[in-house]
């Protein structure tokens, strides 16, 4: 049969039993609705909880074991051995080591350069860490130095973009300061802060001096509230205070594919260290719950199209029975039973599509809807997504076609009863 | 045209087999118009539609245009009534949702391989509808018009693909006195020019204008 004419005669059809057709219509775009509503809070919680724990798949973060055998038997300090060891694991493509700084830093002052009402008096208790440079690398700005100064020089520092947002959206409110522009715009400021000073008493060092940080870029792979300085910096600090040497505080291990990290742990565990898996458990554990929710709630739409698929099925039934005589001409006049199953599977094809499609749109409008009321209703909280809802364009298509193919199964059935008339007997 | 023998059709009924045509044999030559008479569930429209490749449950030999009915597959027998057979039925049978003119292209959609362009479609529908005087009313639906036009849509359909055999059911039962007489001229001119016209019917008249009468009693053409 003539495409053309498939397509004309099956929406004529539909036209010629308008109620059928529309309630059949009503109950397929609730499903598709249900299904692409679930779908896209999934793909937007997922989408937050990745930008609120951006856990790198490929990084292993190595810790002194809590129980330490020595470097003979296992565990012991991280020092330059061990990280050259823990470079050697196979799947590592990259170790970089970190330290924490011992030496207190302390800013009395807001940046420079930036109109911040920085509260008078206040003294804020710097965290520092020294990370090795090709750690960040990959997050710096082009031409950005991140190498230890020397004496005098601003000392380069990177932050988490997971600071700024908790800064912007629950520190600066609660300290009444205004909040700081968004990442790249605060590349170069320099912060001055005073080396050897802190505000926890017989901390302070005997030797207290004034110095600079200059933000050199931000990146997710520092801790969220510290500063990351260069490894030579913490160093060179620790020498300039007769700090002995402990060791690093910590590695971080690049796998060459996400799937090598569970061996690349497992490895490590073996030489006596331990992995500090509390980020990517976080970040997995929420990316689960989302996932898992989203799945149930698919699922439940998937039934609800099942359901109208079965309308559909009921539906035709009774249609292919009161069209038995039609059915019969179309066969007196050339129709094979295969342009006959065509023309019934057609009729539910386009239901399904039409119903789909207004399913994924009104999903879209719930969404649009929701989106503006909990813009209204909920606190600025750090992280807070600009949308809850992602609506990509392949979710229209899954919306449409999920309720095709279901009305087109549901279909199946009356299809074939529809082939199986026998134009004799039902003409005469 | 038309060659029977032997041809037997059973009907089951309350469990047992129920001979409707019992041995019967039927020859009807190219341009020939037949009627074929006999009282109600003699098996007439059986008959009609056994020729006409509707039915191919039956037993005996039928060839019909060159085809041999029993030998062809479910594919060639929709081919067949597609190409080779024009039905006409005493209840019309348009599709109420098409307009006269998509009734009478019908046959069309279901045209196999090499089908024409749509264009040339609907320009064959237009000349099949000025063929039997509708040229006017091809935009219209069937409620839109009169049982005899709608009857004249139904031929339209029937002579569409050219075909070389005319089935006609009872076509006068639903139609007035001086229609019916219209569509009876209508069916002499077409098997005068060539077409066999096969025509089931209980009214004289019809009868009188076709070239031979038979009477189907006992399963069997007299």
């Amino acid at each position: 049969m003539r495409r053309g004419a498939l397509l004309r005669l099956a929406v004529l059809n539909l036209r010629a039993d308008r109620r059928g057709a529309l309630l059949n219509g009503v109950a397929v775009s609730a499903g598709a609705a249900a299904l692409c509503f679930f779908l896209s809070l999934g793909l937007g919680t997922g989408a937050a909880v990745r930008q609120m724990f951006p856990g790198e798949a490929r990084l292993v973060e190595v810790v002194p074991g809590a129980v330490s055998l020595g470097p003979v038997l296992g565990g012991g300090t991280l020092d330059d051995a061990a990280v050259r060891r823990l470079r050697e694991l196979p799947g590592v493509t990259a170790a970089w080591p970190r330290m924490s700084l011992r030496v207190p830093v302390a800013a009395t002052r807001g940046p420079e350069g930036l109109a911040l009402n920085y509260p008078p008096g206040f003294t804020l208790q710097i965290p520092v860490v020294g990370v090795d440079p090709g750690l960040v690398a990959g997050d710096l700005p082009p031409g950005a130095s991140f190498a230890d100064p020397g004496d005098g020089g601003p000392i380069p520092v990177v932050i988490s973009s997971r600071l700024l947002e908790a800064y912007n959206r629950t520190i600066a409110p609660a300290w009444n300061v205004r909040r700081l522009p968004p990442g790249p715009a605060l590349v170069g400021l320099q912060l001055p802060v005073r080396i050897g000073y802190s505000i926890v008493p017989l901390k302070t060092e005997d030797r207290v001096y004034d110095a600079r940080l200059r933000l050199a870029g931000l990146s997710d792979r520092v801790p969220t509230f510290m500063l990351a300085m260069p490894l030579d910096t913490v160093r060179r600090l620790h020498r300039e205070y007769g700090k002995p040497d402990l060791g690093y505080t910590g590695v971080s291990l690049l796998a060459a594919r996400p799937d090598d990290v569970p061996a690349v742990a497992a490895a490590v565990r073996r030489m006596g260290y331990a992995v500090d898996e509390s980020d990517r458990s976080v970040a997995e554990r929420a990316g689960a719950v989302v996932a898992v929710a989203t799945a149930a709630l698919a699922l439940l739409a998937l039934l609800m199209i099942a359901v109208a698929a079965l309308a559909i099925a009921q539906s035709l039934f009774a249609s292919v029975r009161a069209r038995a005589r039609e059915i019969a001409v179309l066969q007196a006049v050339g129709a094979t039973r295969a342009d006959v199953r065509s023309l019934v599977l057609a009729e539910a094809a386009l239901l399904g599509l039409g119903g789909g499609l207004a399913g994924a749109a009104l999903a879209r409008g719930a969404s649009a809807g929701l989106d503006r009321v909990a813009l209204r209703l909920l606190p600025d909280f750090p992280f807070r997504p600009p949308s809850f809802f992602l609506f990509p364009a392949w979710l229209w298509a899954a919306g449409a076609g999920v309720a095709a193919l279901a009305a087109v199964l549901g279909a199946l059935a009356p299809a074939a009863a529809a082939s199986r008339v026998d134009p004799a007997r039902t003409i005469a | 045209m038309i060659r029977l023998r032997g041809v037997v059709k059973r009907f089951r009924e309350a469990g047992r087999d129920r001979p409707v045509l019992d041995g019967l044999d039927l020859e009807v030559p190219p341009g020939e118009m037949v009627a074929v008479v006999g009282p109600s569930g003699s098996g007439k429209s059986t008959l009609l539609y056994l020729v006409g490749g509707l039915d191919a449950d039956f037993e005996g030999e039928a060839r019909v245009a060159g085809h041999d009915l029993r030998a062809l597959s479910e594919r060639e027998r929709a081919a067949f009534r597609n190409r080779e057979v024009g039905f006409v039925f005493q209840a019309f049978n348009l599709l109420p949702q098409l307009t006269a003119l998509e009734n009478a292209c019908l046959p069309g959609w279901f045209e196999g391989g090499g089908a024409r362009p749509r264009s040339a479609l609907l320009d064959a529908g237009r000349e099949a509808l000025a063929r039997v005087g509708l040229g006017d009313r091809a935009g219209d639906r069937p409620g839109q018009l009169s049982g005899g036009q709608r009857q004249r849509v139904a031929i339209a359909r029937a002579l569409f693909a050219g075909p070389r055999l005319l089935l006609a059911d009872e076509p006068t039962g639903n139609l007035d006195t001086a229609t019916g007489e219209g569509i009876i001229q209508l069916f002499a001119e077409l098997a005068r020019g060539g077409m066999t016209v096969l025509v089931v019917t209980h009214e004289e008249r019809v009868s009188q204008a076709a070239a031979r009468v038979l009477r189907l009693e006992g399963g069997r053409l007299r």
